[in-house]
C-alpha cells in the first residue's frame, strides 16, 4: 500500500526550524477541463487526481512539461465531482449525484459504488487520518461516516436545519477531521459549525459563524456564502473556518474573503481576518507546519492564495491566481502548493 | 309587465359584459333585454358567451425578475458541457422533461406550455424589461402600455369595483413599476413597492361607515338633481369615479392574506412569493384582470446553481400551490399564468460559477387558460447557445398571450392619428401552445 493521502484538511507534519513566509509565488500554470472542484495527491509530489464539471476524476503530473490530463477510468459520476481523496492506490470521490465511488487508481476499476449514499447532492469528503474512515456531507444536511476500505456505511448523523431561517433549502457544504483523529467538523451555508466526537458522532461543541452568510431581505431577497472550508491545527485544538464576509450585491461573489478561527473546545474566537484585496469565497485552508502559519485559497471571478501568520492572523504573503480556486494540495514541507480551479491549475511557491 | 329590479339586474350583467361589447355594438342584446327574454337567454348568444368568458379571463404573471436561468428550469442541458450540474427530470406530460429543480411543476405540465425559442437579443435589463413588458423594442415617439395595461383595458370592466392591473415589486432590485402608457393612467397598476396591502385605501377613523355611506348618499342627491335635465358625460364619469374609489376601498381586504384560513397560508409556505401570490389569487378570485407578482431577483453571476437552488425551490412549490388553488376553485379554465423575465442566463458557467446575462435562446412558460399543456414549443442546440428551431419574438409571445386570452392581437390602438397594434408589427401567435 502507498502512503495514506494527506488531505487538504490535514495539516502537514511538523518541521524543526520554520522560516518565516515572505513570498508566494505562482510557479506555472496550465489548463485543465472544466470547473476543477476538489484535488487528491498521488503518489509522487506532482501526480494529482482530481475531480471536475465534466463528471469524472482524472490524473494529471503537474510537473509535466505539457501536463495532459487522463481519466482514470471510463466510467463517470452523473453529475460535478466535488469530493476526491486518496487511500494507498483507491481513490474514492464523491458527487452532486449524490453517490460515493471506490475507484482503482491505477486500472479505473470501480471496486465500490454507493448511488444514494446523499439524497442530495455531496459536497465535499474527508479521510480520517488514520485512512479507516470517510466522512462525507451533503445538502441532505447528513453527515456520513463510511468504512474507507468496504465502503460500509458506518454512521449517519443530522444536526443541521433542512432549511435557511428564511425557509430556503440549506447546504452543507464543509468537512474535516482533526489531525488526531477524534474530532470531525462540519460547517454549513449558515455559518454553523459542529464539532462532533468522530467515533460517536456526539457533538462536542457549536460554533457560530453568521457573517459569513449574507441575506438580502431587501434587494434580491435570496442569500449567499456558506461555510466552505474547515482545518484543525496540528494539535486539534484550533478550528480555522473559512467563507465570505458579507456581501452589498449578492448577484456576485463580492464579499471580502474571511476566515474565523477559534479554539473551538473553549468557543474562543481567536481572530479573524477579512480580506478585500482578495474577494470572494475561501474554498480551501490548511494550517502550514508548526501552524505558524495559514494557507487560504479561494476567489471570485479571479482568485488568490494567502499565507497569514497563525496565531494572530497578520497577513504574511499573497497572491492572485489564474483562476478561482476551489481546492490545493500543500507539500510536506509547505513549500509548494498545487491549487485547482476553474480550468486551470497552478503551482505555487511559498518561501 | 317586468320587475324593475330584475330589468336592472339584467342591465347591470350586460354593463359586466363588456365596456366596448354588448350594449354600444350588440343591438341584439339590447333588444333581448328590452324583450325581457331573461338573463340566460341572453347569454346563450355565441358572440355574448365568448364576450363573458374573455371578461371572466385573468392573468397572473410571475415576473422572474433578474433573468432565470432555462437550463434550471424549462430546458435542461444534462451532460452537456453548459448544462450544470442538474439532472433533467420527466413530466407527467408524455416526453417533456424539466430540471429536476422543478419537481412539483413537472406533476403539473397538464397545465402549462413551455416555449424554449425566445430570442429577444436585449441582454441589459431595462432594455430586456421593456421589451418583454411591452412586446416591443423602445420607441421614442411611442410610450406602449405593457402588456397588463393592455390585458386591464380589454378585460377590465368600466365599472369594476376593483383595480384591473395590480403590479406587487417588493425587493428593490430591478424594480420597475410598469406603465399604461398611451392608455392613460385609467389603466396603470396599482404599484405595491413597501407594503402589500394599499396605502390610503383604508376609511379614515374619523369618518365611519354610517358618515361615509351618508355622504355618498348626499352626493348621489346633489349628482341626480344636477343631471335630471342634462345629458353629461362629466356627471356621469364623476359618478363612476366615486364608485370606483368606493369600491377600491372595499378591496383593501383582497390584499389581507389574514383573511385566508390558516391551512391556505400554511399550503402557500411563509416566504414573501408564496405570500404575495396568494394575494394574487384572492385578487383574480375577484375579478382582477391582471396581478402581476415579481420575484427577485435571479441574476446570478455569482454562484448560479445555489441562487437557483433557492429561487426555483420558492418558484416550484408557490406556482405549484397556486396552479392547486385555482384549479380547486375552478378558476385555472380562466387564468392564464405567465412565467418570464427580461431575459435567460449564458449556456457559459463563469468563474464564480455563475451565469450571465443571455437573450439569443432562453425559455418562459404559459399555464391554464388558453393552453394546450403538455406542448414544448421551440427547440435549442445540444448546449444551449442558439435557437435551431421554432425561433419566438417578445412579439411573438406577446401576440401568443392575447391570443390565448381571445384578445386579437392585430387590433390596433390609435395614438394619434398613428395605428399601433397591440402586438407588434410582424408577430405571429404561436399557435402550437395555444388550445
Amino acid at each position: 500500500m502507498d502512503e495514506i493521502d494527506t488531505s487538504a484538511n490535514t495539516p502537514v507534519a511538523k518541521s524543526a526550524a520554520e522560516p518565516a513566509i515572505s513570498s508566494v509565488k505562482i510557479a506555472r500554470s496550465f489548463s485543465l477541463p472544466g470547473a476543477v472542484f476538489c484535488v487528491a495527491g498521488g503518489c509522487l509530489p506532482s501526480q494529482l487526481y482530481f475531480g471536475s464539471s465534466e463528471f469524472g476524476v482524472y490524473r494529471v503530473d503537474s510537473d509535466a512539461e505539457k501536463p495532459e490530463p487522463t481519466a482514470v477510468s471510463d466510467s463517470k459520476h452523473s453529475s460535478y465531482v466535488t469530493g476526491l481523496v486518496r487511500i494507498g492506490d483507491a481513490l474514492i470521490s464523491g458527487s452532486y449525484d449524490g453517490s460515493l465511488i471506490w475507484w482503482d487508481a491505477s486500472t479505473g476499476d470501480v471496486r465500490h459504488r454507493v448511488n444514494s449514499a446523499h439524497d442530495k447532492w455531496i459536497r465535499q469528503i474527508a479521510i480520517s487520518p488514520d485512512g479507516s474512515t470517510v466522512a462525507s456531507v451533503g445538502d441532505d444536511m447528513k453527515t456520513r461516516v463510511w468504512n474507507a476500505e468496504t465502503a460500509d456505511s458506518i454512521a449517519a448523523w443530522d444536526g443541521y436545519e433542512l432549511m435557511t431561517p428564511h425557509g430556503y433549502p440549506s447546504m452543507l457544504y464543509a468537512v474535516a477531521f482533526s489531525p488526531d483523529g477524534k474530532w470531525l467538523a462540519t460547517g454549513n451555508r449558515t455559518g454553523k459549525v459542529l464539532i462532533r466526537n468522530a467515533a460517536t458522532g456526539g457533538v462536542e461543541a457549536t460554533l457560530e459563524t453568521p457573517v459569513m452568510y449574507t441575506w438580502d431581505p431587501k434587494a434580491r431577497r435570496h442569500s449567499i456564502g456558506g461555510i466552505r472550508s474547515l482545518s484543525f491545527s496540528s494539535d486539534s485544538q484550533l478550528l480555522a473556518v473559512g467563507g465570505m464576509g458579507v456581501v452589498v450585491n449578492i448577484d456576485h461573489l463580492g464579499g471580502a474573503s474571511r476566515i474565523e478561527v477559534f479554539n473551538w473546545q473553549s468557543g474562543e474566537k481567536k481572530f479573524e481576518i477579512e480580506d478585500t484585496k482578495f474577494k470572494g469565497l475561501v474554498e480551501q485552508l490548511q494550517f502550514g507546519p508548526d501552524d505558524k502559519w495559514l494557507v487560504a485559497a479561494g476567489g471570485d471571478n479571479g482568485g488568490f492564495v494567502s499565507v497569514y501568520e497563525g496565531a494572530a492572523g497578520t497577513l504574511l504573503a499573497q497572491e492572485k491566481t489564474p483562476m478561482h480556486v476551489f481546492d490545493f494540495q500543500l507539500s510536506a514541507d509547505g513549500s509548494t502548493l498545487r491549487a485547482v480551479g476553474f480550468e486551470q491549475a497552478s503551482v505555487v511557491d511559498i518561501a | 309587465m317586468s320587475d324593475p329590479a330584475e330589468v336592472e339586474h339584467r342591465r347591470q350583467a350586460l354593463r359586466d359584459l363588456s365596456r366596448r361589447g354588448f350594449l354600444t355594438t350588440t343591438a341584439a342584446g339590447a333588444t333581448a333585454i328590452a324583450a325581457d327574454m331573461g338573463h340566460i337567454n341572453a347569454l346563450q348568444s355565441e358572440a355574448v358567451t365568448k364576450q363573458l368568458k374573455q371578461n371572466d379571463t385573468r392573468v397572473i404573471l410571475l415576473w422572474l425578475a433578474g433573468g432565470a436561468s432555462q437550463f434550471e428550469t424549462w430546458d435542461p442541458k444534462p451532460g452537456a458541457k453548459t448544462g450544470g450540474p442538474f439532472r433533467a427530470i420527466p413530466t407527467n406530460a408524455n416526453g417533456v422533461h424539466i430540471s429536476e429543480l422543478l419537481p412539483q411543476l413537472a406533476k403539473r405540465m397538464q397545465h402549462t406550455a413551455v416555449i424554449r425559442s425566445l430570442n429577444t437579443r436585449i441582454a441589459d435589463h431595462g432594455g430586456g424589461a421593456s421589451l418583454m413588458e411591452t412586446g416591443r423594442v423602445r420607441d421614442p415617439g411611442l410610450d406602449f402600455p405593457d402588456l397588463g395595461a393592455v390585458v386591464a383595458r380589454e378585460l377590465g370592466r368600466l365599472d369594476s369595483q376593483v383595480p384591473d392591473y395590480v403590479s406587487l415589486y417588493t425587493s428593490t432590485e430591478g424594480r420597475r413599476k410598469g406603465t399604461s402608457g398611451v392608455l392613460g393612467s385609467r389603466y396603470a397598476p396599482m404599484f405595491l413597492s413597501d407594503n402589500m396591502i394599499p396605502l390610503n385605501l383604508a376609511q379614515l377613523d374619523a369618518v365611519s361607515s354610517v358618515d361615509h355611506e351618508d355622504r355618498a348618499a348626499l352626493r348621489d342627491v346633489f349628482a341626480r338633481k344636477f343631471s335630471k335635465n342634462r345629458s353629461s358625460a362629466a356627471v356621469d364619469s364623476h359618478m363612476s369615479a366615486y364608485q370606483r374609489v368606493r369600491g377600491l376601498m372595499a378591496s383593501e381586504q383582497l390584499f389581507n392574506v389574514e383573511n385566508e384560513p390558516a391551512e391556505v397560508r400554511a399550503r402557500y409556505g411563509p416566504t414573501q412569493f408564496g405570500e404575495q401570490c396568494l394575494i394574487a389569487r384572492r385578487l383574480v378570485e375577484a375579478g382582477v384582470p391582471f396581478v402581476k407578482v415579481a420575484r427577485a431577483w435571479w441574476d446570478s453571476h455569482g454562484q448560479n446553481f445555489e441562487t437557483h437552488q433557492e429561487l426555483c425551490a420558492d418558484l416550484d412549490h408557490t406556482m405549484s400551490v397556486l396552479l392547486d388553488d385555482l384549479s380547486e376553485r375552478g378558476l385555472l379554465e380562466n387564468t392564464l399564468i405567465i412565467t418570464l423575465g427580461e431575459f435567460g442566463r449564458t449556456p457559459r458557467i463563469n468563474a464564480s460559477l455563475g451565469r450571465d446575462h443571455f437573450a439569443n435562446a432562453w425559455s418562459c412558460s404559459l399555464s391554464g387558460h388558453g393552453i394546450r399543456g403538455g406542448s414544448v414549443y421551440g427547440k435549442t442546440d445540444p448546449e444551449g447557445n442558439t435557437v435551431v428551431d421554432g425561433e419566438a419574438s417578445a412579439a411573438d409571445l406577446f401576440a401568443t398571450v392575447l391570443q390565448a386570452l381571445g384578445i386579437d392581437h392585430e387590433h390596433e390602438y390609435m395614438v394619434g392619428a398613428r395605428p399601433i397594434p397591440m402586438a407588434d408589427f410582424g408577430s405571429s401567435p404561436i399557435n402550437d401552445v395555444l388550445a
